[in-house]
């Protein structure tokens, strides 16, 4: 992680993962995993549930980032 | 009965067939035992750690968790994708390298020479052993639940036959058969997990996935969404259990696999399998079991009212509900081979926690305090012989303590192991870090946390403010690891040039 902090590209990578995880702990606590009272829950294609769906774009987002870093600027790779 | 009981014992042959062979090829050294000789590339590396965290908990209690409070515990699983993903691209390679480079054995090793702490060996080897040690009693256990389910037999027979197996394995074995026999024990549990699941849809799902979810709309829409039925899942909870995942870089059995790594490369490929292979599909087929599947077949009213003619509980019956309708829907043939998955999944976990609790007991606390002078083969020994004692205990402990199989990883394990992260991630990454930091946040963050969950006057958690244990206890480990370490000397020049120089160097020039 030394090496990661020590480059530009490094550095936006880390904020780019901390942001997600920031972003997704807020995304919590506004409430919005939880159904409006009155409102049926929200189901992609008619089985995903909110959780599902939140969580898979977080580990796509976190895929994504790392492809990009670790392929072309990890000073290791 | 009979075709189960050959079934099952010609599963067991062949495993122990596999650590007898393991036995035979080894190179009966210490490293060879300990860290399969530093030999394991990534492919295998990752089925290894994938079904060395996949235990019978994703069989069990986390379906079974869902089944009862909706699909908010699921939060568990993206953090720990993450933590697990952190682990190899921002520790891994350093830990490798410094142990690769100084034939450290154990993490624990490399932390005490980083810190020059004798103290600190035996406070980190104390700690992670009392926490790893119940949760590898909870394997058999789980694997006693599912033979009970499906027939009819005591827990006690299914808990003995997994015990047997883990044994042999491990003491034959050693790490580099349990990464390689993982390989086969994922194959069997992937493939029951998966194949489970897509039969009892088609068996017993009409309208596939969709169809589950209209009639889960039709029991109770709650289960669909958080908080639940039981209003569990709060957002605060949500989040907590999110951040308790992301810990996951701490569990002691993964970051030692890190240390058995063949080369550098291994650290840039392996987050690729962890995010597409266990992120976006592994986990996601427990997922659709326990909060979609099995509550549209049996919903947990129904299950309620079984449980109380069975004199069982609905927490018990949720925890085992997976094997329950497979046994009740599906041919009896397949319900054995899905026992034998979550055999599998009990084994490859147990194994490799057995293997890492070895390791600390033979390296740093026999070796490292009481007999600095022991040979390669006498480490060997103690580490093959602790097995026997470990399991012994750590069964014992599951037994008294019968809480529920998710929260006892939630709650207690997971908390427990991250309270060496602070000395752990200090010592890889922070020159200012010291020895007094390191000691005295771990101390206190392991008694803050064993307080707090043995203090509870009318069942609250007064001393964790209520919280998650991980978060308080974390927090104060933290602070205290950092102000004492800025008030305390800075480590020599010596070990700025051995563990942060010297690896930099070794990692910028290894090929």
């Amino acid at each position: 992680m030394r090496e990661i902090m020590g480059h530009t590209a490094g550095r936006v990578y880390l904020a780019v993962l901390l942001l997600s995880i920031v972003a997704m702990i807020a995304f919590i606590v506004t409430g919005g995993l939880e159904t409006p009272a009155g409102e049926e829950p929200f189901l992609l294609f008619g089985w995903m549930t909110m959780s599902l769906v939140a969580g898979a774009i977080f580990v796509i987002v976190w895929l994504i980032a790392y492809l990009i870093y670790f392929f072309r600027f990890w000073p290791y790779r | 009965m009979g075709f189960e009981i050959i079934s099952l014992t010609a599963f067991g042959l062949v495993i122990i067939g596999l650590a007898a062979y393991g036995y035979k090829i080894s190179a009966k050294t210490a490293e060879d035992y300990m860290l399969a000789g530093r030999t394991i590339g990534v492919v295998v590396m990752f089925f290894f750690v994938l079904f060395a965290i996949s235990s019978s908990w994703t069989f069990y209690g986390f379906p079974g968790m869902l089944y009862l409070h909706g699909p908010g515990y699921v939060f568990f699983i993206w953090g720990s994708v993450a933590g697990f993903a952190a682990l190899y691209m921002f520790l891994g390679p350093r830990l490798w390298a410094l142990a690769k480079i100084n034939r450290f054995l154990s993490p624990v090793e490399a932390l005490a020479e980083r810190y020059e702490s004798k103290g600190l060996r035996m406070v980190l080897a104390l700690s992670i052993l009392a926490f790893i040690v119940p949760y590898v009693g909870i394997q058999p256990l789980g694997v006693g639940a599912g033979f009970q389910a499906l027939t009819g037999l005591p827990t006690i027979w299914g808990a003995t036959y997994t015990v047997i197996l883990l044994v042999v394995l491990v003491l034959l074995g050693g790490m580099r058969i349990v990464a390689w026999v993982n390989i086969f024990l994922g194959a069997v549990y992937v493939t029951a997990l998966l194949g489970s699941l897509i039969w009892i849809v088609q068996a017993a799902v009409p309208g596939g996935l969709p169809g589950a979810a209209e009639r889960l709309m039709e029991i109770d829409p709650q289960l669909l969404t958080t908080p639940g039925p039981f209003g569990e899942f709060s957002p605060v909870l949500v989040a907590g259990t999110f951040v308790v995942g992301l810990l996951a870089f701490s569990w002691p059995h993964v970051v030692i696999g890190a240390m058995t790594a063949r080369d550098k490369h291994l650290f840039k490929w392996f987050p690729l399998l962890v995010f597409v292979f266990g992120g976006l599909f592994f986990y996601i087929i427990p997922f659709i079991w326990g909060s979609l599947a099995a509550p549209s077949i049996i919903p947990p009213a129904e299950l309620a009212e079984r449980a109380a003619a069975a004199g069982s509980t609905l927490e018990i019956e949720a925890d085992r509900v997976v094997q329950t309708i497979i046994t009740w829907r599906l041919p009896g043939w397949f319900g054995v081979f899905v026992l034998m998955g979550v055999v599998a999944a009990a084994v490859s976990t147990a194994a490799v926690q057995l293997m890492t609790s070895s390791i600390i007991v033979a390296r740093d606390v026999v070796q490292g305090i009481f007999k600095p002078d022991a040979s390669d083969k006498q480490i060997t020994t103690w580490a093959r012989w602790s097995v026997i004692v470990i399991v012994v205990l750590s069964l014992t402990v599951s037994i008294i303590d019968t809480g529920l199989m998710a929260l006892y990883l939630t709650d207690v394990s997971i908390p427990g192991f991250a309270q060496w992260a602070p000395a752990l991630v200090g010592g890889l990454l922070w020159k200012r870090g010291t020895r007094e930091g390191a000691i005295a946040g771990t101390a206190v963050g392991v008694i803050y946390l064993a307080l707090g969950l043995l203090i509870t006057p009318g069942g609250s958690r007064v001393l964790l403010l209520d919280l998650h244990p991980i978060v308080p206890t974390l927090l104060v480990n933290l602070i205290v690891y950092v102000v004492v370490s800025l008030l305390t000397p800075e480590p020599s020049e010596e070990i700025h040039t051995q563990f942060f120089d010297e690896v930099d160097e070794f990692l910028r020039s290894e090929s």
